[in-house]
């Protein structure tokens, strides 16, 4: 489903490789973490995940789409196919929390009926119904995220990538996050996300992607099964 | 507040007129018909600009958005002086051509080419001969001795109403109206006066009137040539805007982009903004232009001296004066779509 091949990626043509020759799998279905210490490249790993920006050297297959080859519309269909969980969240300041979360909807162009029921129930769902006409200048960091996590998840992607969604939620918050994510997952969608918290690594159990230096290293995934049944009994 | 009103105008009248036709009609009979009219209306508002919009990007919330209504309503004011200044400068060549068209002044002047001064009388001998071979002539239509009082009413502008003519001597002149005759007709036809009369001049104005067309022309190319550098003008001020304002939300368009929002979509929200703000602009503008235009109308009906041309406009004219807004407002549209566009390329 997802398939980097010798990837090379920089910032600047003239600089150093920020990523290099990166060769990794996803699975349709799969639920990755993204580990590795602070500079890493975790961050241009998730860029070039959710098709903000194009490799410098090498290929990736997206929805087995090849995104070299991918034209701008093919692109964007690839892109509302992916929903990110930023750092920052990135949420638009002028909007309310409804028409945040209600974007994805709306560049899909799906009916105003649609959008007003989904997005109303999903905010209900992440415990922020009453807040869905505030805008994020209003919400203390943990409601910013979770409108960026129901923003993410609103389309229904196929692929979820999610930098650190857990930074900023304590850990009731994190943990049901957590949960919801894992009930995406069970429903189909590919789920990578980035995180530091080893706890959450820990207790979910699932395979890694661990960065060092700008290369990759995936766990073995029958490593993650044992620890996975060892969990679950 | 234009646009505001405007849309109340234009796009709520229909819902009024329907809530009318509703009350009139049978209801059997009118539940297709709403509906059918209910699509259309809603057809409409998708894309009616004035209509207000959340725009996904704060585009309206930048502060040198009044500064950008002033320059278009500029831009709109001066376009619409320099049109209109190109119409009248159009009408009035027309009338100067029309109205002079076939029409020749024979001139027994006081002084002769040898330096002589004629008498009156025999000015007025001279003058009467030719008014009498003129009006037996096959090419003239129509010939009029002009007397004392056609000459001082001429003479006026330039000398004043209180001089006495009777003081002035005065050269024979006989405005004739001729048929529509060639190049060598009216060769013939000065021969014809050189023969009865070997005092007279032929004067045909087509020397002074083309001077006068091509002086008028040149300040048509004028016009036009300004005309086109407004346009000029306000498309960069317009690119600049929009550049300006993807510099400012690039985060934000960045996101959109990167949620897969097409170009189109990201250049709706800044096209539906410049139609906006350009017609805003436009109609100000206009709206100031016109009633200068009419203004300097009036002034020149009324200036009381035959030597300021009264301005006409026309119909037409108007018609051309009202559409700047839409121009300004197409204008606006391309340049945003245009400049929007070619940033977004840029974007993987």
């Amino acid at each position: 489903m997802i398939r980097f091949k010798n990837v090379h990626f920089r910032y600047n043509p003239h600089g150093r490789d920020i990523l290099h020759d990166m060769n990794f799998t996803l699975k349709r279905g799969s639920y990755h973490f993204l580990t590795g210490p602070s500079g890493a490249g975790k961050t241009s790993l998730i860029n070039l995940l959710f098709l903000g920006n194009i490799p410098t050297q090498g290929k990736i297959t997206i929805f087995g789409q090849n995104i070299n080859k991918a034209s701008r519309k093919e692109m964007c269909t690839l892109r509302q196919n992916i929903g990110v969980v930023f750092q920052d969240f990135r949420l638009l300041p002028h909007l309310s929390a409804f028409d945040n979360v209600a974007l994805p909807l709306r560049i899909s162009g799906r009916p105003n009926n649609e959008i007003q029921s989904h997005v109303s129930e999903l905010l209900d769902w992440v415990g922020l119904g009453d807040q869905k006409n505030n805008r994020p200048e209003t919400l203390s960091g943990g409601q910013q995220q979770r409108v960026a996590i129901a923003r993410a998840i609103i389309a229904q992607p196929k692929l979820l990538l999610a930098d650190e969604p857990t930074g900023n939620l304590d850990d009731q918050i994190g943990f049901r996050l957590m949960g919801l994510f894992e009930q995406l997952n069970r429903m189909g969608t590919t789920i990578v996300i980035a995180t530091h918290n080893p706890n959450i690594i820990e207790q979910f159990g699932h395979p890694c992607l661990r960065l060092v230096d700008g290369s990759v290293k995936q766990d073995n995934p029958a490593l993650h099964i044992k620890k996975k049944i060892r969990h679950v009994f | 507040m234009f646009s505001k009103m405007i849309h109340n105008k234009i796009w709520q009248k229909p819902h009024r007129l329907l809530q009318h036709v509703q009350s009139r009609l049978p209801s059997f009979a009118f539940t297709s018909i709403s509906n059918h009219i209910k699509s259309v209306i809603n057809r409409l508002n998708k894309h009616n600009p004035l209509k207000r919009k959340n725009y996904d990007l704060p585009l309206d919330k930048n502060e040198d958005t009044h500064f950008l209504v002033l320059l278009i309503a500029l831009m709109s004011f001066l376009a619409v002086l320099s049109i209109s200044g190109t119409i009248a400068m159009d009408t009035m060549t027309n009338r100067w051509s029309s109205g002079l068209e076939n029409k020749v002044t024979v001139e027994i002047s006081v002084e002769t080419k040898e330096g002589h001064i004629l008498s009156q009388e025999t000015i007025g001998q001279e003058t009467l001969e030719l008014y009498k071979m003129l009006s037996k002539h096959p090419d003239v239509k129509s010939a009029d001795v002009l007397g004392y009082e056609d000459i001082q009413e001429l003479l006026s502008p330039w000398l004043g109403d209180s001089m006495n003519m009777k003081d002035i001597p005065l050269p024979g002149l006989i405005a004739v109206e001729l048929q529509n005759i060639d190049e060598d007709g009216l060769q013939a036809f000065t021969k014809d006066i050189e023969k009865t009369s070997r005092y007279a001049q032929l004067e045909t104005h087509r020397e002074w009137l083309s001077d006068l067309i091509h002086f008028t022309k040149t300040l048509q190319t004028l016009a036009l040539i300004i005309t086109i550098i407004i346009g000029f003008i306000t498309v960069i001020a317009i690119a600049y805007a929009v550049r300006t304002r993807l510099a400012l939300h690039h985060n934000e368009v960045e996101l959109l982009h990167h949620m897969g929002a097409r170009d189109n979509y990201i250049a709706e929200q800044f096209r539906g903004h410049a139609i906006a703000l350009s017609f805003k602009g436009g109609v100000i503008g206009t709206a100031a232009g016109l009633v200068v235009t009419y203004a300097l109308t009036l002034l020149s009906s009324h200036s009381g001296t035959d030597l300021i041309p009264v301005i006409h406009i026309g119909a037409w004219g108007i018609v051309i004066l009202c559409a700047v807004p839409i121009l300004v407002c197409i204008v606006a549209v391309a340049t945003s779509q245009l400049t929007v566009l070619r940033n977004l390329a840029k974007m993987p």
